[in-house]
Parts: C-alpha cells; sequence; structure tokens
C-alpha cells in the first residue's frame, strides 16, 4: 500500500514543467470555446500537437509514434491533461481501443500507417459498436456486410457513433452470418469514412456531448479492411470491450485510478469545489455565512464520501459506483445553489464556473455509454458474486435473423 | 483538495499484511463460529475466544515497542478488525486496542500498571465517546467489561477505572455496554491535559472510526455471503432467484459498497500510519461509508432470504442487529458529514 506523494527527480520534474508550459499552449481559449459549443470531444490542433511530440499516446513506442514513457512518465501527462479539459481528450481513449485491434489483427503493412497517423493525431477511430434498436445486446448486431470476391457491401445504421464526424475510421461490428448462433456470425471492419455511401448525421445529448447516427448505404469495402477472421468478430471485440470494463488490468504500481469511474468523480470533485467555494462568499436569507449552514456541511461532508466512494471502489464496479455518486450528488449539490444554480457557465448571475449546473446534466450519459450500468451490474453479478447466468430467449439466437428467414 | 496531486494509488498490501489478514482469518473461522456468537448473547464477550486473541498477540502487536508491544500500524489493526467483524467476534478488540494504544501514546509513569494489564488483556480498557460531564452518565461500549475507561472531560484527559464493570444494559447488538457514571468512579488518572489530552483523544476516535469501518467491512461480506449462497439455491416459478435481476442487482450494490468501502477504510488507516494531518477527514469519511454499507448490506441481505431472514435462527440476524448495534457506537453520521463538510470549506477558497 501506497498513497504518498511521488517525490519527482530533476529530470521528471523538467518533464512535468514542458508538459505543462506546451498544453498552456496548445489549450488556448479558442479550444475550450469550440469544445463548449460543439461538445466534439476532439480537437485538431491539440492532438496534432500532441501527436507532434508523441504525447498522444506517449506510452507507445517512439517507432510506432509514441514517446517511450514510463508509467510514471504517463501518468504525469495524464494529471497535466486533467488540469486542462478531460472531455478535449475524449477521442483519444475511444481511439485507442479499436488501436489495439488493429495491432493484433492486421497485416501490419496495413496496420502501420493507419496507427502512427493515430499516434501522430492525424487520424482517429470512432466505435461502431450500437445500433438504433438497443445498443447493450452488442452481438445482436443487425448491420449487414456480405462478401463478393474481395470486396464487402455493408448496409444498416450505427447510432450513438461518437466522434464519426472527426473521425477516419470507424471499428464497425457486422452481421456476416444471420443464421449462425449470434455471436459466431459477427465480423469487424476497419471502414474509412469517407467511403462513398456512409452518411453522418448529428445527435446532441443534454450534456452538450454531439454523437451521431451513421447510415451504411452500399458501402464497398475491401477485405483488407476487415479484422480478424470471419465471423469471429465476438473474440475481436473481446478485447477492446474488456478494456473498456477494465478487466484483467494490473494496478499494482499505483499509478492508474483504481475506478473505471475515476474520470466521473472529477466531475463531481468540479462541484464540490465550486460549491464550496459559493458557500464560502455568499451570505443566506438569515445573515449569516451559507458555509455555517448545517444543510450545506452535512450535504457538502456527504459528496464528499460519495466522491471518496467513486474513486476508491475498483474496475467495473468503481463505474457503477462513480457514476451513481455523480447522478445523485450533482442533483443534490445544484438544489443547494437554489435557482442561480440553473444557470449555464455564461450567463449573469450563474455560480462559479458552471461547473455544478453541466455536472448534472452531464451525470446522466455516464451510467449509459461504455455499456449501462445495468450491464455491469449484469457483469459484477457474475464475475464478482458468482451467480448463475439468466437465460433469455436471445441469449444464443440471433433473433432478427431468425425473425427475418 | 487537489485532484492533480501526484500520488500513488497503490491498494496492494504488503507480504507481512496479507500474512496478518490470512492468520486471523484462519483464526476467527476456527475459534468464533456462529455457535460462540450466539452462545455470548446477551453480554457479547466470550473469556475463552478473548484469551485466545491475547494469545495471538492481538493486544500488544499496535503497541508501540517502547511499551513492549510489536509496533504494528493501523493498517495492520484494521485487517484484524476486517475479520473481526467478519465474525462479528464477541470480543472488546477495537475499545481494547485504541484505548491501549492511546494510554502508550500518553506515556505516563503512573499508568504502568493499567498498560501491562492490558497488554496481557487481564485489564480491559475502553473509550468514552463523548466529552464527560459532571453528575451525567454516559453509555461507554465494551463498558460491561472495561475496568477502567479513557474520557476526555474538559481539558484533561482521565484514565477512569473501578474494582468492578458497571452492569451490562442489553442492547441490538449484543455488545457489553454499560453505563458508566464518572463521578463514582473509584480512581482517576489524569493522563494528559491541554493540547496534548485533546490530541490524544482524538486520534484514539480517529482509530476507532477506522477499526470500526473496517469491522463494518468484514461483518457485512459474511451477510452478503450467507444471501449469495441462499439465492443460489432457492427457486421462484422454475428459476433461481439468484437469476432475477430485482434480487441480483441490489447483491451486486451490496459487494460494490464493500469493494469501496474497504479500500476507503484501508487507505484511511495507511494516512493515519504515514501522514495523519494530510487527510484528516478520511476517519470520518470512512466511518460513514462503512456505516452506509452496512446497514444497506445487512439489511438486503436480510431480505432476500425472504421471511427466512426476518428470523433470529437465521445466521444474517446476527450481522443484521449488529450492522447498526455496532456503527452506532462510532457516532451519528450525520454528525461525522458535518464535519467532513467543514473540512471541505475551509480547503476551498
Ligand atoms: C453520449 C453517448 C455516447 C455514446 N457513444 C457510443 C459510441 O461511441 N459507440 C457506440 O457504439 N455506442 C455509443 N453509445 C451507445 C451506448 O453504448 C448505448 O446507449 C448503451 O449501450 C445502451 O444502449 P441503448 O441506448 O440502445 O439502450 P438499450 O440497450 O435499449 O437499453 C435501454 C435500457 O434497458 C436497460 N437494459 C438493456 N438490456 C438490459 C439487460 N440485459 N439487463 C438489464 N437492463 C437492460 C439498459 O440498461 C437501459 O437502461 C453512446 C451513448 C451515449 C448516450
Amino acid at each position: 500500500m501506497d498513497f504518498a506523494l511521488i517525490d519527482l527527480d530533476e529530470e521528471h520534474r523538467a518533464l512535468q514543467l514542458e508538459i505543462r508550459e506546451y498544453l498552456t499552449e496548445l489549450f488556448t481559449p479558442d479550444v475550450f470555446a469550440q469544445e463548449h459549443e460543439f461538445g466534439d470531444g476532439f480537437n485538431k490542433k491539440v492532438y496534432e500537437g500532441l501527436g507532434a511530440r508523441g504525447w498522444l499516446y506517449p506510452e507507445l513506442p517512439a517507432t510506432q509514434g509514441g514517446a517511450d514513457f514510463t508509467p510514471l512518465q504517463q501518468r504525469i501527462m495524464d494529471l497535466e491533461l486533467d488540469r486542462q479539459d478531460a472531455r478535449i481528450m475524449m477521442m483519444r481513449g475511444t481511439s485507442s481501443l479499436p488501436m489495439s485491434a488493429v495491432r493484433k489483427y492486421m497485416p501490419s503493412d496495413m496496420a502501420e500507417p493507419i496507427l502512427k497517423a493515430c499516434a501522430q493525431g492525424q487520424a482517429v477511430m470512432c466505435l461502431g459498436y450500437s445500433e438504433p434498436d438497443g445498443g447493450s445486446d452488442i452481438a445482436n448486431a443487425k448491420v449487414r456486410a456480405v462478401q463478393d470476391g474481395d470486396m464487402w457491401t455493408i448496409n444498416g445504421s450505427k447510432m450513438w457513433t461518437t466522434g464519426a464526424h472527426v473521425s477516419t475510421y470507424t471499428f464497425l461490428v457486422t452481421r456476416t452470418d444471420p443464421d449462425a448462433p449470434k455471436h459466431k456470425g459477427i465480423t469487424m471492419f476497419l471502414v474509412p469514412l469517407d467511403t462513398p455511401g456512409v452518411t453522418i448525421q448529428g445527435i446532441r445529448t443534454f450534456s452538450g456531448e454531439r454523437t451521431n447516427i451513421v447510415y451504411y448505404e452500399d458501402v464497398q469495402i475491401h477485405d483488407r479492411y476487415r479484422i480478424g477472421g470471419v465471423n469471429d468478430g465476438w473474440s475481436v471485440l473481446h478485447g477492446p470491450l474488456d478494456a473498456e470494463h477494465s478487466i484483467g488490468v494490473d494496478m499494482s504500481d499505483g499509478l492508474t485510478d483504481l475506478s473505471i469511474g475515476a474520470g466521473f468523480c472529477k466531475v463531481l470533485a468540479g462541484s464540490i469545489v465550486e460549491v464550496a467555494e459559493w458557500a464560502n462568499k455568499t451570505t443566506g436569507p438569515d445573515g449569516r455565512s451559507m458555509a455555517e449552514d448545517t444543510r450545506v456541511r452535512e450535504r457538502l461532508g456527504a459528496a464528499l464520501v460519495e466522491y471518496e466512494a467513486g474513486i476508491n471502489t475498483p474496475g467495473p464496479m468503481g463505474r457503477v459506483r462513480a457514476s451513481d455518486a455523480l447522478v445523485k450528488q450533482s442533483a443534490i449539490l445544484q438544489d443547494l445553489l437554489g435557482p442561480a444554480g440553473l444557470l449555464p457557465m455564461d450567463e449573469e448571475g450563474s455560480i462559479g464556473n458552471g461547473d455544478t449546473e453541466y455536472a448534472h446534466r452531464f451525470a446522466q450519459g455516464t451510467g449509459t455509454y461504455g455499456g449501462t450500468v445495468e450491464v455491469f451490474r449484469t457483469i459484477i453479478a457474475q464475475h464478482v458474486l458468482g451467480l448463475p447466468k439468466a437465460s433469455y430467449p436471445g441469449s444464443k439466437v440471433f433473433l432478427a435473423g431468425k425473425k427475418k428467414s | 483538495m487537489d485532484l492533480h496531486e501526484l500520488r500513488r494509488q497503490d491498494y496492494t498490501l504488503e507480504e507481512i499484511s496479507q500474512e496478518v489478514l490470512v492468520a486471523f482469518g484462519d483464526f476467527f473461522r476456527d475459534q468464533c463460529p456462529t455457535s460462540v456468537v450466539r452462545a455470548s448473547e446477551p453480554l457479547g464477550f466470550d473469556q475463552n475466544l478473548w484469551d485466545r486473541l491475547v494469545e495471538m498477540g492481538t493486544t500488544t502487536m499496535g503497541l508501540p515497542e517502547s511499551a513492549g508491544g510489536d509496533g504494528a500500524g493501523v493498517i495492520e489493526l484494521a485487517l484484524v478488525a476486517e475479520e473481526f467483524g467478519r465474525a462479528v467476534a464477541p470480543v472488546p478488540y477495537i475499545e481494547h486496542v485504541v484505548t491501549s494504544r492511546a494510554l502508550a501514546a500518553a506515556a505516563t509513569p503512573a499508568l504502568d500498571q493499567v498498560l501491562a494489564g492490558a497488554a496481557d488483556g487481564s485489564h480491559i480498557v475502553a473509550l468514552a465517546s463523548y466529552p464527560i460531564q459532571p453528575g451525567s452518565k454516559q453509555l461507554v461500549p465494551a463498558g460491561a467489561v472495561a475496568k477502567s475507561v479513557l474520557g476526555l472531560a474538559g481539558d484533561d484527559l482521565i484514565l477512569y477505572t473501578v474494582e468492578q464493570s458497571p452492569a451490562l444494559v442489553r442492547n441490538q447488538g449484543h455488545t457489553p455496554l454499560a453505563w458508566w457514571d464518572f463521578d463514582s468512579a473509584g480512581s482517576r488518572i489524569v493522563v494528559a491535559t491541554g493540547a496534548n489530552a485533546h490530541a490524544i483523544f482524538k486520534r484514539a476516535h480517529d482509530e476507532r472510526m477506522v477499526l470500526m469501518a473496517s469491522a463494518l467491512v468484514g461483518m457485512t461480506e459474511s451477510a452478503l455471503a450467507l444471501t449469495v449462497e441462499f439465492t443460489k439455491t432457492r427457486e421462484t416459478m422454475g428459476v433461481l432467484i439468484s437469476t432475477l435481476q430485482g434480487v441480483a442487482f441490489p447483491l451486486t450494490d451490496i459487494a460494490t459498497n464493500i469493494a469501496g468501502a474497504r479500500n476507503i477504510a484501508r487507505k484511511a488507516a495507511w494516512f493515519l500510519d504515514n501522514e495523519p494531518d494530510q487527510r484528516p477527514e478520511l476517519p470520518a469519511i470512512a466511518m460513514v461509508y462503512s456505516a452506509q454499507t452496512a446497514t444497506h448490506g445487512t439489511t438486503n441481505a436480510a431480505h432476500f432470504q425472504g421471511g427466512l431472514g426476518f428470523t433470529l435462527e437465521a445466521d444474517v440476524s446476527l450481522y443484521f442487529l449488529r450492522s447498526k448495534g455496532w456503527s452506532a457506537l462510532a457516532g451519528d453520521p450525520s454528525a461525522h458529514l458535518v464535519d467532513i463538510g467543514d473540512h471541505v470549506l475551509a480547503s476551498a477558497k
């Protein structure tokens, strides 16, 4: 066990400073303004700027466009990025999932230029998993891919393909054998999004984050863009999905967040600090400081307990716990602020940076994307408690396929 | 709070800590089956178990080497507490250990005899929960088996000793609670005064909260284990109840809370051992979160055994009754929340 401050030697301190200065240069006010307005989770200037130094995926070897960072250097980088705006870095995380599949399954002459472009910030990848009919049951994907010689024809639509409008490729789940058991009829592709027949339409969420619906109409893809075996997509998907669910990560060096919901907790922390600062400088109707009001004191205390619960709960359980903490506490903290708590950051009389107002809107999505909290509870029931799996009509069978045929 | 502080987040136990956990896990499993817990009711004290625990070195491990102890940290004590709680063992482990440590910290020659008795387990010591007011009595945890109670009276930290422990008052958690009338205590030794008195008393309370938090984690885990097994064999409408999400999901929440509560308690212990001034609010956070975890966890563990879970015969009742019966001894969570909130306010601009 170790929770001590890490005493950085001169070399690491210099790196920290260098990173901090470079990030301050990159994250200019227009970068934040753009993210605020469009909710892309991405910024070309920032990604290319980081990529130019190998700092977008610094843990990669320099030969692959990284910077050979050790876990400690990586941690320094992540904390410095957090000081700026984690939202803008979203597509970095999203791309890293398919990157590992590309590295593992694609022939290296195909994979290398793609991975290099990603590492340099010139390409990003999005996840084409969920469909309009349902995202929790990924293995029930209906987007159809049909082979004809070296070419595949893709038809159907994907929903919630976040970042598709800024991405070069999408990591696509397709149905290639509708008659096989559902997990055995899936094939993965890396589809260049500028391929004819691809149409991307924006969807706005109430957190401000943009996501997309993507239509595929007779999209022609060469077989070289297939990732993994035909009908073997489920095992390809497993790596990235496990990573998204943070299964099997080694954390013994204490340089990674324990909880996969740690990012949600940062949003909660922002709100806690904002409310505390507000209470310290605000006088209540009875003429006393709000910081002396027992409601404020007790609720801030409760919010900090929930924050700690979120960051101290490991892995997939931490994701559920952090989401629950943020959803409940952001609503309660907003109540404390009264009507002014409803004003977004740039309105007259809004509180702080509007972090609390934002947290309440942002919180809601955290229970859904990346697999809903119910999907995670199902995983916990089976893998932590060892409870038996429920058997549903569509557990093994591709129902849409059956209905059609 | 500084979110960008570069601290390690390493929760893995050292080998020696791991050994403590295993040794005490084995000990309580062997020596304290639920039949022992039941047989100890209503007093909640088993002399034989206590003697065995003393033989294990439990009453000396947390004392400084200068006082003949092993100098173990709060973290090792918290690991023992986890196993103690898992067994809901009828011994005043937490009270005795934190009070002995407070006495050792005071390092007054006048205490030598009491400390020797505390170290060999023959003289049980306990901690008063609230400052002592003249003319008023206090319910003291472990007060029915303790010979001495340490309490803060004004700016003095005083050890009150009696010939014979006051009588048990029966209580929900079957712990040896008793009313102490400090005015009539036979002997009183001023252990420390002024700021030092307050500091020792506060430290003892912080340690008590952390150990209690750990004990509640173990307790809740025991209750959950019973109910998980129950749901794996109980059927309704042709399916196991554990396949129903209305049953399974609340159980996953218990497991989730336990995992977090355990880590918070251990982290709080680490800070008490290593950087006590850095996170002064952590013991209270650990306490509150474990109390919530235990209340929610044992309530639902009992509930998902249906009517059986409501019976005294079901072992889950042991944990349900003690979840409140133990946690309430460490103070009202709302009061702790206010303290934690004050810390948040004080650290903000
Ligand atoms: C902002 C945002 C960004 C996203 N980004 C991406 C992305 O980049 N790529 C991508 O592929 N997807 C993305 N998603 C989709 C996300 O993964 C899905 O929304 C999610 O998996 C749930 O799918 P659904 O919305 O179709 O709801 P459904 O699957 O239809 O679920 C509806 C409700 O039923 C519950 N439910 C479903 N199945 C079960 C079950 N077996 N047991 C218990 N409850 C169940 C769910 O928890 C949910 O509450 C994003 C979503 C959002 C909101």
